[in-house]
């Protein structure tokens, strides 16, 4: 991951330092690392997304479809099966947890601004389950369960889909979105495994305040129209490791151009998508109060009546600034 | 300095018979403290007993060694818990005039 002013020795000097810490020699960071968060030492700004209010702190006049996003929370990644499973560094990762309700996302956000325009990169080693099955939660007899062969487990056609996006405004009020989501099943609970982007912006509350949007509270806020939505890439497995109760840690790097409002590539363990000809829709209104914005949010979206969860064992964001 | 974080589990939400909270991840946390705001009561008779619970792992419950609380009407309510291993949420059921009430709910945890 060079550094544009970079000499070759600079670069060779910064990468072995990277390489003598054994948290970020895993990472591939650009030049200047601007946040580092292992889960193991808490939540480190990752929150729960919420809709805007008003100003009487009414929080019935947030939208229907962002109101529920959950409160992320530190997870020892404990089952049934083994007990306390860990993360891959120490004990505790950050989940982010669905409510066993179909079409329920859970949103965690990372809220952060801009020094300057230019590379972004966003790194992570991350792992997704749904909720094991118990009699209280009946997930064994839900939308997507198959019969158990052997080798894959029918909890893992009850994993809907995980997303990683940005939420970015620059200092003119050009607000847009980078996306990238992972669909391991359609909506029919049948196995897709693709890469997929939106077409168009995410809804906002002010274009619900205006009239523009309204959506119900299980809606798909990223892009509500399944035909908004477009795959890229062939399609990829991960090692889900047959049950839901194994934890397999996966590597994925994401950069942004914030500079030419587009993404660059996705590297995820062993592939690498070319993002540069992917659309990244800009509002049409220019936005106040939001100059230099840099958020970038993890979502997990369940297709049935199953809790979904994404686990983070940590984040690296970092710059070319 | 102590890690600390405190959780909305429910937001404006109206609730009638019996319901329970998510699961939520507590093993890293030596203390919590429950506050439960009833914002809008049905009638003032409606009542909200609310029990603890607790679960090795997040799917499997049984009660906490936690009285009941019972909230009347309006307001807000807290109680402290302790030693509750892995996993915290509540079991509640809203009594008298099969009413409901709109409430939130937090879970405060410190380490």
């Amino acid at each position: 991951m060079g550094y544009s002013n970079e000499t070759p020795l600079a670069g060779s000097l910064r990468r072995a330092m990277l390489d003598a810490d054994p948290a970020l020699s895993r990472y591939n960071p650009l030049s200047r690392i601007l946040v580092f968060d292992q889960f193991n030492s808490g939540t480190h700004g990752w929150t729960e997304l919420i809709g805007n209010h008003d100003g009487e702190g009414n929080l019935d006049t947030v939208d229907d479809h962002m109101r529920d996003f959950r409160p992320p929370q530190l997870s020892s990644c404990t089952f049934f099966d083994v007990g306390t499973h860990g993360a891959m560094t120490g004990t505790y990762a950050l989940k982010v947890a669905t409510r066993p309700l179909a079409g329920h996302t859970a949103v965690a956000i990372r809220r952060l601004t801009m020094a300057k325009k230019g590379l972004v990169q966003f790194e992570t080693y991350f792992t997704y389950k749904a909720e094991a099955a118990s009699e209280e939660n009946g997930a064994a007899r839900k939308a997507g369960a198959g019969d158990w062969d052997g080798n894959i487990h029918p909890s893992e056609q009850q994993f809907g889909a995980f997303t990683v996006a940005t939420d970015i405004c620059d200092d003119r009020g050009v607000r847009y979105h980078c996306v990238a989501r992972y669909q391991n099943t359609d909506l029919q609970n049948r196995f897709t495994r693709r890469w997929m982007y939106p077409v168009v912006p995410e809804p906002t509350p002010r274009e619900h305040l205006e009239g523009k949007a309204k959506l119900a509270a299980t809606d798909d806020f990223t892009a509500p129209n399944p035909d908004d939505w477009r795959y890229f890439g062939e399609p990829q497995s991960f090692c889900y490791n047959e049950v839901p109760t194994k934890v397999n840690w996966h590597y994925l790097r994401w950069q942004l151009d914030t500079e030419r409002q587009r993404n660059v590539e996705l590297q995820v363990n062993d592939r690498v998508y070319d993002m540069r000809d992917v659309p990244v829709p800009a509002y049409a209104e220019r936005y106040d109060s939001l100059d230099n914005l840099l958020n970038f949010y993890v979502s997990t979206r369940t297709h049935t009546d199953v809790r979904n969860f994404l686990f983070l064992d940590s984040v690296l964001i970092s710059v070319d600034w | 300095m102590r890690q600390s974080q405190a959780a909305v589990l429910e937001r404006y939400r109206v609730l009638e018979g019996d319901f329970a909270t998510e699961p939520y991840e507590t093993g890293w946390a030596t203390e919590a403290r429950w506050f439960v705001q009833v914002l809008r009561a049905s009638s003032p008779a409606v009542r909200v007993v609310l029990t603890t619970q607790v679960s090795p792992d997040g799917l499997h419950w049984c009660d906490a060694e936690y009285p009941p609380q019972v909230c009347e009407g309006e307001g807000m309510i807290s109680w402290p818990v302790r030693e509750f291993g892995q996993w915290l949420r509540i079991r509640g059921s809203v009594e008298g005039d099969e009413g409901s009430v709109k409430v939130q709910i937090y879970l405060t945890l410190k380490e």
